[in-house]
């Protein structure tokens, strides 16, 4: 987690509620221009389109005949840039529409620009003729303005000035302002509406930051939790372990008449007292193998050794408990096995397990087999880069307890592997057991880089599969812990 | 609400809340309708392809109220704005609801709709909550729209759930323009008062909350009367807070 903490939560009320709207945010600057340009091409008056400060957006004007000939002038071009300057800094006032006179007899109209009842800018139409000062002749005011203007060519030019009523040009304005508004609109709806998207993922990404801070305090916590518990059952179960080590010797002692003999009916008592002793012993044994195997403490030998002698032993142990319940144990070993990294007392302990497991589910006349064959690995998939050198390092050895018994429904599959689960609890009295076993299984084959699961048998009973690396694959790694 | 004494500005924020499709966005549309042109800017919808609101729908109202701040005058600009009803669209509900000075909700009078209210309700509730805010100091209406449709709710009910609640309760019509102004000036009218009882508004821009609305209805190009509208409410407490004010 970082130390900057959520983001605040977003103000969407400064989207909307008073934000000021500058047309130079929203209006493309181009399409403005054109929109200026055509207002030009269709009535020939210049207009130009000024923010409230004062910056020139758009300008579609092309110099009068008359200007660039009163320019050419030194006094004409001071006069022009005065009352161009005039013009430019003019307010158009409480009405929003000033008219502004130039010395050529032609005038400028200054119009303001409003949205969402504010000033947003201004638009400046001109110079042209207003067609009431029926202007024929170049008044005085520009004759004056500079000797070198001559009266003849400034009436010809004058002529050519555009000519527009001003009533006219307040339409024309008018009209060139309300497009001027939708397209302010357009752009402001869109603008709201990014900031308004932005704003709604951040607002959720904050409420996502603060779930996922408090899922994870409850998971630091459930941690903390988990390790307390695992340490507990280390110390409860070795606190145990000694008095029932006394328990376990003195009643071996008392049965072996060490303090006597015992009468046939005392003798059968002593060694209930001792068998069921040594069940509890090694449920104990199974919760301290658990603790260590969750605290990561549990020594386990990592030289390379090869698994059929282990498989052989796990089935001549078993074959007088498969006998006694008439099913048939198979032990199934087709090639040999490669080489694997690992504790060979442990592994057999997982078998064991397995298979002891496989019998007490198995009805009388049933099978149960150990199979074990090597897996080509196939990796992801086949067109893994380099596979032809990888490949070899990547079969695996797998092991298959299968057994024609009960079976495991479905949805009961991924929690066998949980420390004092059992399908279903009737079956403890039915079958006995601690619910530990396969919790240990599994963390003893993950302990060796393996992976356990559970298939179906046809047409009935259960296969649990473990798939251990081989060595070549492990190389030096170290032995993992759940 | 946001006051600009330099630019002679004060701006509020209404929000019509409610479950989806109750009439949030159809209250807008006839409250566009109702009011004249120069009083009313365009109505901004932000709506997805069925036209079902996604982020919100926003109305600005904006009427001078002639006399304030030394006597030169003072634009009031509302902003009346929906939330999407939709419950996926919380958090943009949340975002939309910062800041507003008085709640309308628009309920659905059918009485299938009944649950759907409330669950807007305490959606509405949660999220004030978590903007450290309560609905005790938020003025607040109750729109019972689509009174038009069968199997709604009946008005004697009405009248008996209005009698036992806190908020004043209008019925409307929305899609037929019935009941959103009433509805629309009860908010104000309970807007204003809150706000003048907390920030003495009549003394700091000299406009008196009994002047307000017909200022507002001439402006706004509403012709009924004012006094009129607000009473065909029923039960809440719209004329006591009027009464603790003056």
């Amino acid at each position: 987690m970082s130390n900057e903490g959520p983001p605040p939560p977003v103000s969407v009320e400064d989207l909307v509620l008073d934000a000021r709207v500058r047309i130079e945010d929203l209006v493309d600057r181009e399409g403005l221009d054109e929109l200026c340009r055509s207002f030009h091409a269709l009535f020939g008056i210049p207009v130009r389109i000024y923010s409230t400060e004062g910056a020139l957006l758009a300008d579609a004007t092309g110099e009068q005949e008359l200007c660039a000939y009163v320019n050419t002038t030194p006094d004409g071009r001071k006069a022009c840039a005065a009352t161009v300057g005039g013009v430019k800094a003019l307010e158009p006032g409480e009405t929003g529409d000033v008219t502004h006179p130039c010395f050529t007899g032609a005038i400028y109209r200054v119009i303001a620009l409003e949205y969402d009842g504010r000033r947003v800018g201004r638009m400046i139409v001109g110079p042209f003729l207003g067609s009431s000062a029926s202007l024929n002749e170049p008044p005085k005011s520009l004759l004056d303005v500079d000797a070198g203007i001559q009266a003849e060519r400034a009436k010809t030019l004058l002529a050519k000035m555009p000519r527009a009523k001003p009533d006219t040009v307040t339409r024309i304005a008018k009209h060139l302002g309300s497009a001027l508004d939708l397209i302010l609109f357009s752009g402001h709806k869109a603008h709201v509406t990014n900031k308004m998207h932005l704003a709604s993922v951040r607002e959720s990404y904050r409420q996502l930051e603060e779930k996922t801070a408090r899922l994870q305090e409850a998971f630091d916590r459930l941690k903390e939790l988990d390790k307390l518990k695992s340490s507990f059952l280390a110390t409860v179960s070795h606190e145990l372990r000694t008095p029932l080590t006394s328990i376990i010797g003195y009643s071996e002692m008392l049965s072996e008449g060490l303090a006597g003999d015992l009468k046939p009916e005392q003798l059968e008592f002593v060694k209930t007292i001792h068998d069921k002793g040594e069940q509890l012993l090694s449920l104990i044994m199974g919760l301290l193998d658990l603790g260590k195997l969750e605290s990561g403490t549990m020594r386990m030998s990592t030289r390379p050794i090869r698994l059929e002698p282990v498989l052989s032993e796990v089935i001549s142990t078993l074959t007088p408990t498969a006998r006694k319940k008439s099913v048939n144990l198979v032990l199934d070993l087709a090639g040999d096995l490669s080489e694997l990294r690992g504790d060979p007392e442990r592994l057999r302990q997982v078998f064991i397990n397995l298979v002891e497991n496989a019998l007490k589910f198995t009805p009388a006349n049933g099978n149960v087999t150990l199979r074990a064959r090597m897996i080509a690995d196939e990796g992801g998939g086949g067109d893994d880069e380099g596979l032809t050198l990888l490949a070899p390092t990547r079969s695996r050895i797998e092991v298959r307890v299968l057994d024609t018994g009960i079976g495991i429904p479905t949805r009961e599959k991924p929690k066998v592997f949980d420390a004092f689960y059992q399908v279903d609890s009737s079956s403890t009295r039915e079958y006995g057991g601690t619910g530990l076993g396969l919790s240990i299984v599994k963390r003893l084959v993950e302990a060796h880089g393996g992976e356990i699961r559970i298939e179906d048998n046809s047409p009935k009973g259960t296969v649990f599969v473990v798939s251990l690396p081989q060595a070549a694959s492990r190389l030096s790694e170290a032995p993992r812990v759940a | 609400m946001q006051i600009n004494f330099g630019g002679r500005e004060i701006a509020l924020k209404l929000v019509y809340y409610g479950p989806a499709l109750s009439g949030k966005t159809t209250n807008l549309r006839s409250l566009h309708q109702l009011t004249t042109e120069q009083s009313r800017g365009r109505l901004m919808t932000l709506e997805t392809k069925d036209d079902r609101t996604l982020f919100f729908d926003m109305l600005p109202l904006a009427f001078k109220a002639e006399g304030a701040v030394d006597g030169r005058g003072m634009t009031l600009r509302l902003k009346i704005f929906t939330v999407p009803g939709q419950v996926l669209h919380a958090s943009t509900r949340r975002l939309v609801l910062q800041g507003a000075d008085g709640i309308a909700f628009i309920a659905d009078s059918q009485i299938s709709e009944t649950e759907h209210n409330a669950a807007s309700f305490l959606d509405l509730r949660q999220n004030l909550a978590e903007m450290s805010l309560s609905l005790k100091q938020m003025p607040m209406v109750i729109q019972f729209n689509k009174r038009d449709l069968p199997r709604v709710r009946s008005d004697e009910e009405l009248a008996a759930l209005a009698g036992r609640g806190r908020e004043p309760v209008f019925k409307a019509s929305a899609v037929n323009g019935g009941g959103v102004l009433e509805t629309f000036f009860g908010l104000l009218h309970m807007t204003w008062n809150k706000l003048e009882t907390e920030h003495h508004l009549a003394q700091m821009i000299g406009i008196e909350p009994a002047a307000l609305l017909p200022m507002a209805a001439r402006q706004l190009g509403v012709t009924a009367d004012v006094d009129a509208m607000l009473a065909s409410s029923l039960g809440g407490k719209l004329q006591r807070t009027a009464q603790v004010v003056a």
